[in-house]
């Protein structure tokens, strides 16, 4: 306790320096936590944003399904059986059907996949109320990307061909009856959202399915022979796979930041020994071990990451929170390259975070507080008590 | 008076109807205009592409309509690609690589040479009347010549078109013209028929369109040069054996 | 003067040793920094630039609007004239063709009929002369799997999940069934020599790399290119020099009204690099702002330490009579020139391992397990010229002004203090 009060003493004493200290200290620790928590943000969000629109509790794939080769699509549907078509009922589990066809936007021919999906569900974001609508043409809702990219709008009339499940030609109107942003390119890109019942109509294919949807807490251990369960950890690799290489990147930055702050400690530290022999000396003839003083010392410049933390707070926590409530905008899109990212990140800052960022400050910087004073118990107590060094 | 009224209401389509021949019948002379035991000709295909028109020169030696042989004769970088049809399968062979490719699946709704035909539509070699049922609906009058007006609706699934309106010359039982639709109707291709001459007894037409009528473009020629009909054609020639020939 | 002070600093090695020593650190970990930050932040961008944008690039008016189809019938006719006269009017720029393009694999059984077929995106690039970049710049050398670089005309690598499907092996035989550049069938037979992984699906997946001039032949493509990329020769992407060339270049050689004619788009009209671009930029502004401001201080601490450390020292020279003036100035210079050779030494020391860094790059592919995203693995810093002059900016001024601010306590002092305080 004692060497606390003394390490506190010393350093308010030294006035300016130990503050440029803390304020460099203070900096690493705000901008580890303000970079993890943006990482954490994007993650979470970008997780999140894939559940909602995407994935729900994971997916069952009809056995064929290969979302990377569209040329699988004419063989991977199956008809549903009753302990499906029960769960689609409950609500548990929504059916999609995907197939191939051809939008002639303008005379210019563009192949797209068709999706048809449940237009009442709910718990996908996907605004398919909007394919519930009385029109001579077949409902269809697309992604802002989608639009774009075919300079599509709300209202938009265009042909839309495809073949049956017999390979029969078929070609119907389609209308476009809303766009929706996401930051989901996978649902967005180079397809059409339909009603699963029109979409069936078209195919030829009744209670037919490509991908079966789980609810959140739908209970994910019942196997559907023909189908295989995707669980979230595999659908969302791709995110993971993104967060990883940015942390990396990230990680080398305020590790190098950090040795910055080590440098200034470790240089006030060396200074202090220095300067404070007779201290030193002192200490001992009191009586103290040269253990005892190592610690002194060591305290007094760990109690910078102390400081630093209280420090830190006073201009952090009103950013974070400013940035955690408002978010960060970044002015891009990332589904725009096929990254799942919001144009606003929230940061998503947590205590863990908080807490595992300050053990390993203080710990650090401890370590390296300890690595000058360990020259302390090699002095010869009375040279040091004449303040002359070995 | 009102009675006959009705009457003469419900009859008079019955028996404008009955002025109209049998759909099928038709189709049946067209086949037999147009159907020979073997048919050799050389034709010429026009594509319209986005640098210019291409010319391909090919000669197609025929048996029935479930074997067919063709060599492509111009421009050089076609010349000697054979292609071999027997049945429902299609072999393609480019002596550039000696090598003997099938096509099938989804190489099958590939363009021909560019063309605004599929392979599948070219592998098309199924009897109409075996898929579709044929209705005179009207007549009409193409470039001078007289023609019925025959809807065709499909009987079963297994086609590409289920519906089809061919326009056949009434006195040559030749068609010429064809519209294929989508199933909710929707116009695909049309087909044109040019040109209709004389050719050991046949009528035959010299020049065919084809358009795909979604895409922008000019669609297809088909040219035939020279035919033949009813020649000898040595079996050999159908295997894949031939092609490498 | 001057070599006074350096005598001074050479004989005390407790004045220069370790101020300096903490001055070199700081600049280097600064100057590091801003390299790694500056190059990883480049790389995702470097990345696209080189895989398929270029920095800018050269195509026909309607490819540009077609190029998700991979449109080789609205491909560039007479690149060798065109790319000559860029080869002369841009200089600047490395100018490189390529083609891609879609089509079928075909694997023969011994008999010579189809085995195995499957969808391909091929990549015709100039893979055998002599001097070819390319093969860097796809980063393919390092991406082979099996076999080996193609040595001659007609071979091909494609890639190892994609030849696990085809049932293909090093020294087999494949056919490439695709259309012409005027919509003929083409057909044509490589051998393939060996495989890659690129570590990403899009390309992983059914990518065939064949040489440019084979894919000519095959395709019809005589004297023809899908595309022209061009690199500056620096390495790096510069927005304004861009923008300068991509107006110049379409000012004089695209016509609106021909849908062949030639037209430039800089690597930030290009999806949305542009908006990766300016994320750089600040990403990079900010990281080397705090950076220069944390370095600032932690060295302004430094300049403080060393004023206090030569607290005595100077009492004694104030007791010898020397003036105050004297000494601050003095101090100063000291510090001027330790901060030059701080600098220097961080500047040089930083750049050594930024080069290494730039050169060796980390790899992080290892962590990066069977990746689902087109990423580079390789993270590598980037020397720019800021990179020589940036260390300087906290490495001098900051251990300056530390002095400067230490140094007012000399003021203070009162010289009947002196002789006590140096007496104890």
């Amino acid at each position: 306790m004692l060497a606390f009060k003394l390490a506190f003493r010393n350093l308010m004493g030294a006035g300016l320096r130990t503050w440029l200290n803390v304020i460099i200290l203070s900096l690493a620790f705000v901008m580890i936590i303000w970079f993890k928590g943006m990482l954490d943000g994007w993650d979470r969000e970008a997780k999140m944003d894939s559940i909602a629109w995407e994935y729900g509790g994971g997916e069952y794939w009809q056995k064929d399904y290969d979302p990377l080769d569209a040329f699988t699509l004419t063989e991977s549907h199956s008809k549903l059986n009753r302990d499906q078509l029960n769960e689609i009922d409950k609500g548990n589990l929504i059916p999609v059907l995907i197939s191939q066809g051809t939008i002639y936007p303008d005379g210019r021919m563009q192949t797209i996949l068709i999706k048809g999906i449940d237009k009442n569900q709910s718990f996908l974001k996907l605004p398919t109320a909007r394919l519930d609508t009385m029109i001579n043409e077949i409902p269809a809702i697309i992604g802002a990307n989608m639009a774009k990219t075919n300079r599509l709008e709300v209202g938009d009339i265009m042909t839309l061909r495809w073949r049956d499940v017999n390979g029969t030609f078929d070609a119907n109107e389609i209308q476009i009856t809303d766009i929706f942003q996401t930051n989901v390119p996978s649902v967005d890109g180079g397809q059409i959202w339909i009603d699963i019942d029109r979409h069936r109509e078209m195919m030829l294919m009744p209670d037919e399915a490509t991908i079966l949807v789980c609810n959140s807490d739908f209970r994910q251990d019942i196997i559907y022979e023909g189908w295989d369960f995707k669980d979230l950890d595999f659908l969302l690799k791709e995110i993971d796979e993104i967060i990883k290489t940015k942390s990396i990147g990230g990680s080398t930055f305020y590790f190098i930041l950090l040795m910055l702050a080590w440098l200034a400690i470790f240089d006030t530290q060396v200074l202090s020994i220095f300067r404070r022999q007779k201290e030193i000396g002192t200490y001992i003839a009191m009586g103290m071990t040269k253990r005892q003083v190592v610690g002194i010392f060591t305290v007094e410049g760990a109690m910078h990451s102390i400081l630093a933390v209280f420090v830190g707070s006073l201009y952090g926590i009103p950013l974070f929170w400013q940035q955690a409530s408002k978010g960060i905008n970044f002015g891009m899109d990332g589904s725009e390259f096929g990254i799942t990212m919001a144009e606003t990140l929230y940061p998503y800052y947590t205590l863990g975070l908080v807490v595992t960022t300050i053990i390993i400050v203080v710990l650090t910087t401890t370590l390296v507080s300890y690595l000058p004073a360990k020259k302390i118990s090699k002095m010869n107590p009375t040279e040091a008590l004449k303040g002359k060094t070995t | 008076m009102k009675k006959t009224a009705i009457i003469l209401f419900i009859l008079i389509p019955i028996l404008l109807n009955a002025q109209y021949p049998n759909g099928k019948d038709i189709l049946d002379k067209i086949d037999q205009n147009m159907s020979a035991k073997s048919t050799i000709y050389t034709s010429k295909m026009i594509i319209h592409g986005n640098r210019g028109d291409r010319t391909v020169e090919s000669k197609s030696w025929i048996i029935g309509d479930k074997k067919a042989y063709t060599e492509y004769l111009n421009p050089a970088r076609e010349r000697g690609t054979k292609m071999l049809k027997l049945e429902d399968q299609l072999w393609l062979y480019s002596p550039s690589t000696d090598r003997t490719i099938q096509i099938a699946g989804h190489m099958l709704r590939q363009s021909v040479m560019g063309s605004d035909l599929s392979y599948e539509d070219m592998m098309d070699d199924s009897k109409l009347s075996d898929h579709y049922s044929a209705d005179v609906i009207r007549e009409e009058t193409i470039v001078d010549r007289k023609c019925w007006v025959i809807e065709m609706n499909a009987t079963d699934n297994t086609v590409s078109y289920p519906k089809r309106i061919v326009w056949v010359d009434i006195e040559r039982n030749v068609p010429l013209k064809e519209e294929l639709y989508a199933k909710g109707g929707k116009l695909l291709k049309k087909t044109e028929l040019y040109d209709v001459k004389k050719v050991s007894g046949r009528w035959y037409p010299m020049r065919i369109v084809f358009k795909d009528m979604l895409k922008e473009g000019e669609g297809t020629e088909f040219i035939v040069d020279e035919i033949e009909f009813n020649k000898d054609i040595p079996e050999a020639i159908f295997s894949k054996g031939s092609l490498k020939k | 003067m001057i070599r006074f002070i350096i005598k001074g600093l050479l004989r005390d090695s407790h004045r220069s040793i370790l101020p300096i020593i903490v001055v070199s650190l700081g600049v280097m970990l600064t100057v590091l920094m801003n390299a790694w930050i500056t190059g990883v932040m480049g790389d995702s961008i470097e990345f696209s630039a080189k895989f398929s944008s270029g920095h800018v690039k050269i195509m026909t008016r309607s490819y540009a609007e077609n190029t998700a189809q991979n449109p080789i019938d609205l491909s560039l006719s007479n690149a060798s004239e065109l790319e000559a006269s860029l080869n002369t009017e841009y200089p600047d720029l490395t100018w490189v063709e390529r083609i891609t393009f879609g089509g079928l694999i075909d694997s023969p059984d011994e008999n010579g009929e189809t085995k195995a077929q499957g969808p391909a995106l091929g990549m015709g690039i100039d893979l055998l002369s002599e001097n070819s970049e390319e093969i860097d710049r796809l980063n393919i050398r390092n991406s082979l799997k099996r076999g080996n670089f193609p040595q001659n005309p007609g071979e091909v690598l494609i890639s190892e999940q994609f030849s696990q499907k085809l049932g293909v092996n090093p020294g087999d035989e494949i056919t490439l069934i695709s259309s012409t550049m005027y919509g003929s069938m083409a057909i044509a037979n490589f051998k393939v020599s060996g495989t890659v992984a690129f570590g990403f699906a899009a390309m992983d997946r059914g990518a065939v790399i064949a040489d440019i001039e084979d894919i000519r032949l095959a395709l019809d493509m005589y004297d023809a290119t899908g595309e022209i990329l061009g690199f500056f020769n620096e390495g790096y992407f510069d927005r304004e020099l861009a923008d300068a060339l991509v107006m110049d270049f379409n000012e004089k050689y695209s016509d609106p009204n021909d849908e062949f004619s030639p037209q430039m788009v800089s690597l930030t009209d290009q999806g949305s690099l542009s908006m990766m671009v300016s994320y750089a930029e600040n990403m990079t502004g900010i990281i080397a702002f705090i950076f220069i401001l944390v370095m600032s201080i932690v060295l302004w601490n430094a300049g403080l330490l060393s004023g206090l450390r030569r607290y005595g020292e100077v009492g004694l020279r104030l007791a010898i009579g020397e003036e105050k003036g004297h000494i601050y100035r003095s101090l100063i210079s000291e510090s001027v020139v330790i901060g030059i050779i701080g600098s220097t030494t961080g500047t040089m020391l930083g750049l050594f391992f930024a080069y290494i860094l730039q050169t060796k790059g980390l790899d992080i592919s290892g962590m990066m397990d069977d990746a689902k995203i087109m990423m580079p693995t390789i993270m590598r810093a980037r020397i720019t010229t800021e990179t020589y002059y940036l260390g300087f900016i906290p490495g001098l001024f900051s251990t300056v002004l530390g002095t400067m601010l230490s140094g007012i306590g000399i003021y203070k002092r009162q010289t009947a203090q002196l002789f006590k305080e140096l007496e104890t």
